[in-house]
């Protein structure tokens, strides 16, 4: 029942992480940039949605205030940090280095604006109800599986059957071609970070209502996503999304054999023993040599 | 509560550290620049060894700290169990790093660019979690009290004034270590890997030994500012290595300058005064001053590498 439980939360955590996770790796699909900033933009969706509903706010008009925030953040880095350095032929180093100030930069500034304890809301969707002995599921379990879902039904939409979709799937794949089509590279990459940050809008609001937001938070987003973008092999959005769930429950089935500390640890576990074994990731087309 | 987020702390030092670097009060201005000096000198190693790694062997290590623990952990346990001599520690913490480099120098030789980072970042993870984890070694979270003061062949060097003077001179002795290896033969063929591998790879460079014996050099010259650091706080605990250690130290070169000489040491003076700066600030809050020094340092490496990628010290 202990397993049952642990896999429980560890699908719910997983499901925040795949939604997080996919983000990066259609960003960094498209547009090879290493957005390590994307935790930056967790953590600002998330602060914009408890200052909504400090406010007064409907839930919902605070959670359209986060996807706004989210995708606004990430066009403008984008647009502003990335592209400038990239033009002075900055190579991949110096966008990681630029990404990881940004991130430290905006977790700090949350800090001086909030505080830095842990912010969670409490609702009778977050209190824990007895579904079978010895196993407590809160209903925001359904929640989050349900909006996960739906995310990334819409999402599949839009790469599958849209226009820009299928034009940001073509970037990855071959950009020359793309420009000898005519098609504008700068807008598609701008395309790709709104929808990739405004995927972790829903994450950061799913991530106060489960485990709580803090300041710091950011930085684990952004390991995990970075984490799971390998293992699930670079280029699939899919995988990425497998991989976040496999890296949720892997966290939290890892409490069960040793102490709490490796929680963290566990999703590195994981990565190395893909990094050993496949390096190519789960879906992963190209081998990483 | 499930998914444990023990280290997710902002980057800052330890409250121990801020305590003997940068909280005054009630003692002369000398004992505390003198402090100031010897974790400057003792960052100065840290900063020019990261370096190594990634500016002169372009391999982007996220791990420093890792070996820092690593030294650190291995001299405080010398220290406690056989005897406070600085040059014993030095050698175990040196012995143990090494052994560990292999654990940095291996996913180098297999993986590229963005997977390095993340496989480092990895590496620093699971060994935070070791650190934790490991009581008989480390003392877990408590982490290892009453280290003994440092001697040199029988004479105590512990004391303010003349641990500065053995610092300094460790860090002048790294700093010609490095100077020399760049200017000859093996700096060289390490800034043509850098530069391309696949060409040096033609010309007949030996890509797996070049490194090997860089993460070596990087990660024992790591382990004994750990060593340094032992000393110097007298208390070890995992709050020193995580993460964010890793990247004050990354965020050290880069805003230095990264693959210069004397970059890693004006970026090291650099971050290190700014809290002592900050704290000089009237109306800022003591507890605020960890939050804007981040603020600032995170900026400065947007900034910087947005206008002037090669850093303060670096040819424009």
């Amino acid at each position: 029942m202990l397993y049952l439980q642990l896999f429980v939360v560890g699908i719910q955590t997983g499901a925040l992480y795949a939604l997080a996770a996919a983000g990066f790796a259609l960003i960094f699909g498209a547009t090879r940039t290493f957005h390590i900033a994307h935790g930056a933009t967790y953590v600002l969706a998330g602060y914009s949605f408890l200052a909504g509903l400090a406010m007064g706010w409907h839930w919902l008009l605070a959670v359209l205030l986060a996807l706004l925030v989210a995708t606004l953040f990430g066009i403008l880095i984008e647009k502003y940090v990335y592209k400038p350095i990239q033009r002075h032929r900055g190579g991949f180093f110096t966008v990681f280095v630029a990404s990881f100030g940004v991130l430290i930069a905006v977790q700090s500034i949350i800090e001086l604006t909030f505080g830095r304890g842990f912010q969670s809301i409490s609702s009778p969707l977050t209190r824990s109800q007895e579904l079978l002995p010895g196993l407590f599921v809160a209903p925001v379990f359904w929640v989050v599986s349900l909006l996960a879902i739906l995310c990334f039904l819409a999402f599949g939409f839009i790469l599958g059957r849209t226009r820009p979709g299928i034009a940001l799937r073509a970037l990855s794949d071959n950009p020359e071609l793309l420009r000898s089509f005519g098609l504008s590279a700068n807008r598609l990459s701008l395309l790709a970070f709104g929808l990739g940050s405004a995927l972790v809008a829903p994450a950061a609001v799913l991530g106060i209502a489960t485990t709580g937001l803090q300041a710091s938070s950011g930085t684990h987003i952004m390991l995990i996503s970075s984490a799971a973008t390998i293992v699930g092999g670079i280029g699939s959005v899919r995988g990425a999304i497998v991989a976040g769930l496999l890296l949720g429950v892997a966290e939290s089935l890892v409490v069960a054999l040793v102490n709490t500390q490796w929680s963290e640890a566990a999703a590195f576990i994981v990565l190395f023993a893909f990094l050993l074994v496949k390096p190519s990731g789960l879906f992963g087309v190209r081998v990483a040599r | 509560m499930v998914g444990g987020r023990g280290i997710h702390r902002a980057v800052r030092l330890s409250p121990r550290e801020t305590q003997r670097a940068f909280r005054c009060e009630g003692c002369a201005v000398i004992p505390y620049l003198v402090n100031l000096a010897t974790l400057i000198a003792i960052f100065g190693i840290l900063a020019s060894s990261m370096n190594v790694l990634l500016g002169y062997g372009g391999i982007f290590s996220v791990a420093h700290a890792t070996f820092m623990g690593l030294g650190a952990y291995a001299a405080a346990q010398i220290a406690l169990l056989i005897t406070p001599d600085l040059l014993l520690a030095c050698l175990a913490a040196v012995i143990v790093t090494s052994v560990f480099s292999v654990c940095l120098a291996l996913p180098s030789l297999r993986v590229r660019n963005e997977y390095f980072i993340v496989a480092s970042l990895g590496l620093q993870m699971v060994a935070v979690a070791v650190f934790t984890d490991a009581h008989a070694i480390t003392g877990g979270m408590g982490g290892l009290v009453g280290i003994p003061q440092a001697e040199l062949f029988g004479i105590p060097v512990g004391g303010g004034f003349a641990f500065l003077i053995v610092c300094l001179a460790i860090l002048v002795l790294n700093l010609l270590i490095v100077f020399v290896l760049m200017r000859g033969s093996f700096g060289r063929s390490l800034m043509a890997m850098r530069d391309n591998e696949s060409a040096a790879q033609a010309l007949g460079k030996n890509i797996p030994m070049l490194k090997t014996f860089a993460t070596l050099l990087g990660c024992s010259m790591a382990g004994i500012a750990g060593a340094l650091f032992a000393f110097y706080l007298q208390f070890v605990n995992v709050e020193s290595f995580t993460i964010q250690q890793s990247i004050l130290i990354v965020a050290m070169v880069v805003i230095g300058g990264i693959g210069t000489f004397s970059g890693p040491l004006v970026g090291a003076v650099l971050l290190l005064l700014l809290p002592s700066a900050l704290s000089f600030i009237p109306g800022l809050p003591a507890e605020d001053i960890g939050a804007v020094q981040q603020l600032i340092y995170g900026l400065l490496m947007v900034l910087l590498m947005m206008f002037r990628p090669s850093g303060i010290a670096g040819r424009h």
